[in-house]
């Protein structure tokens, strides 16, 4: 990192990661690349093997889990594990799970609603103060999450808000990167189509409801899968603020896990569970995720 | 399009269109949150930091800088805050290059067309959409002393058991595999998407000088992809140095904290200790220290920013 930037710039055109290399054509060199696949091959299964480690585990009897040699296979296949962990009094999986489902929709919805509106104030509303605001807003980025942790958690106590799901909910929702992520994108969209409905007769909110939202789904979907994983993966705030039955699935299965060290059929199994709804919602919503990384991690 | 007509004369027709409050009424409620829950928690937090705040107490007597002078006093607080520190520095110098060299060599392979590509680039983001503690446990149980893969490997291959998440620097090793495996994909993505960026016709100028494979990526490639490993490399020391969940996951800061990083210590010193302006001043200190790495990398936002206009 000792070099000096490099005078030449990188055109700012966003191209997301696609299938071709410009206008080059696909495998023009096949056989050279049998290495290079046969190479990613290994990765793939290393990256793997911890995942395929955890499901096999958990459907292998307590034994088997300590079993010398190493069973890759469940040599006495059972669901014994997911069955009296859904089912213990130990740790309510399902009602964690609903927790983070919960304080994830709300917390999505409330973010972008709060950003949706100040993005467009700040994009396509002139006012006194406008600029400094947003720069004051932006430079609030600069200001690390340990800063603001324990007076905010002093407020929790103060609000009354302990074990509540307000204390989840609610202290997160100003962000300033939505507000930068989603005013970047109304900039770009062409005033034409704003002035057009304007003559029409339609006031601010009508133009942000029916003219700018529309054409803005890329950045809005890219900021609720952000916002969205962000908030249900979230562990160190929860942690603090939240306990018993208000616990969110990524804190509550580590506290499962002290209760239950030396069983890692079971562990594995509730691990497991807190995996699988996440890793679905990443095949579903993979395009918007690895695109919003791409664009947003380099345009902004 | 619906055409609406504007309201009917009366009270409400003042705030329609161009009434000067308008606009702040569109950022109240990002104005009201951020407040409340942003500005003001800073400015708590310096009062809280000066005063004895005892959450059982009704008053808090100020006492100036005394928790700040304390990091460098004969306390407890001074060994555990830098031990901590010195902990998490170790962890960032180790697995950030871990992180961006593995990453740009992750892209590199990637970047061209090859079967299953897109199978491939998932299978190395996905580890990172996992929460930490799932993360964690899984990496826990990878290691575990008796039967955990890792041991059964080196037992397969003939090499004694070592008990990784008891040993001193042994710990980290868990700690810092787990973390590559879980967010490298990330980074990985913003370099293939860096790739991209980069005009076909340079390599092919190349190519027609006679540059090999290894000298397009060499002075090519790296020389490009500056300003993302820049970004990159910002990023990743960021998210490094607030480690915190993978340690308490994995080895719970042990042995005897040897893998404890400084949030680690600062949330025990708050919330097991009910040290709260001891360790609010802690946060403060530690604050600024990335604070320093923020700045930069604010600024390489703002230039890309800048870029962007042009265009």
């Amino acid at each position: 990192m000792t070099d000096p930037l490099p005078a030449t710039r990188l055109p700012t055109t966003p191209v997301p990661v696609t299938d071709t290399l410009g206008g080059r054509p696909l495998r023009r060199r096949g056989p050279r690349d049998l290495p290079r696949f046969a190479l990613l091959l290994l990765l793939a299964l290393l990256f793997l093997a911890p995942l395929y480690w955890m499901v096999s585990t958990s459907f292998k009897p307590e034994a088997d889990t300590i079993a010398v040699p190493v069973q890759w296979i469940p040599a006495h296949p059972t669901i014994d594990n997911y069955r009296e962990i859904l089912t213990s009094p130990d740790g309510n999986i399902l009602r964690w799970a609903w927790n983070s489902l919960f304080t994830s929709v709300a917390f999505t919805a409330a973010h972008l609603t709060v950003c949706v509106l100040a993005a467009y104030a700040f994009a396509r509303l002139s006012f006194p103060g406008r600029d400094a605001w947003f720069w004051f807003v932006l430079s609030s980025m600069m200001v690390p999450g340990i800063v603001t942790l324990i007076p905010s958690y002093i407020m929790m106590i103060q609000l009354n808000w302990i074990d509540t799901f307000h204390a989840l909910i609610w202290p997160g929702v100003a962000g300033a990167f939505g507000v930068f992520l989603l005013r970047q994108f109304f900039v770009g969209i062409p005033r034409e189509l704003e002035e057009a409905a304007r003559l029409d007769g339609a006031n601010h909110l009508q133009v942000l409801w029916f003219v700018i939202l529309p054409l803005s789904i890329p950045a809005l979907a890219t900021l609720a899968v952000f916002s969205f994983m962000a908030s249900w993966n979230n562990y160190v705030w929860p942690l603090f603020v939240v306990h018993g039955d208000l616990q969110t699935l990524p804190v509550g299965i580590n506290s499962f896990s002290s209760r239950y060290t030396t069983d890692y059929g079971k562990l594995m199994a509730g691990t497991a569970i807190a995996a699988v709804p996440v890793l679905v919602v990443y095949l579903l919503a993979q395009r918007y995720l690895e695109q919003g990384i791409a664009v947003t991690g380099l345009k902004e | 399009m619906t055409t609406t007509h504007p309201r009917a004369p009366g009270g409400r027709r003042g705030l329609h269109d161009n009434h000067p409050l308008v606009p702040y009424l569109f950022l109240l409620p990002h104005a009201v949150f951020f407040l409340v829950f942003l500005v003001y928690p800073i400015v708590f937090g310096l009062y809280i930091s000066v005063h004895r705040w005892d959450p059982l107490s009704d008053t808090q007597p100020f006492v100036g800088a005394e928790f700040y002078l304390n990091l460098f006093r004969d306390t407890p607080q001074r060994d555990f805050f830098w031990r901590t520190l010195i902990n998490t520095l170790l962890f960032t110098a180790i697995s950030v290059p871990l992180l961006v060299a593995t990453a740009l060599g992750l892209a590199q392979l990637l970047f061209r067309p090859i079967a299953l590509r897109t199978v491939f680039r998932s299978i190395f983001f996905m580890p990172g959409i996992l929460s930490v503690s799932v993360m964690g446990i899984l990496w826990r149980w990878m290691f575990e002393n008796q039967s955990g893969l890792v041991n059964n490997v080196l037992g397969a291959l003939g090499h004694p058991t070592i008990p990784f998440l008891t040993t001193d620097g042994w710990a980290w090793v868990p700690i810092t595999v787990g973390t590559v495996w879980w967010t490298i994909g990330f980074n990985m993505t913003l370099y293939l998407a860096a790739m991209g960026n980069i005009p076909t016709s340079v390599y092919e100028a190349a190519e027609l000088d006679g540059a090999s494979g290894a000298q397009k990526f060499r002075f090519i490639t790296v020389p490009l992809l500056q300003p993302t490993t820049l970004f990159v490399v910002v990023t990743t020391v960021l998210a490094s140095l607030q480690l915190f969940g993978q340690p308490q996951v994995i080895t719970a800061g042990g042995p005897a904290r040897g893998t404890q990083s400084v949030i680690m210590y600062i949330t025990e010193e708050a919330f097991s200790n009910n040290q709260f302006s001891s360790a609010t001043a802690m946060s403060f200190v530690f604050g600024l220290l990335m604070l320093v790495f923020t700045a930069i990398q604010f600024r390489t936002m703002a230039r890309d920013i800048r870029g962007g206009d042009r265009t």
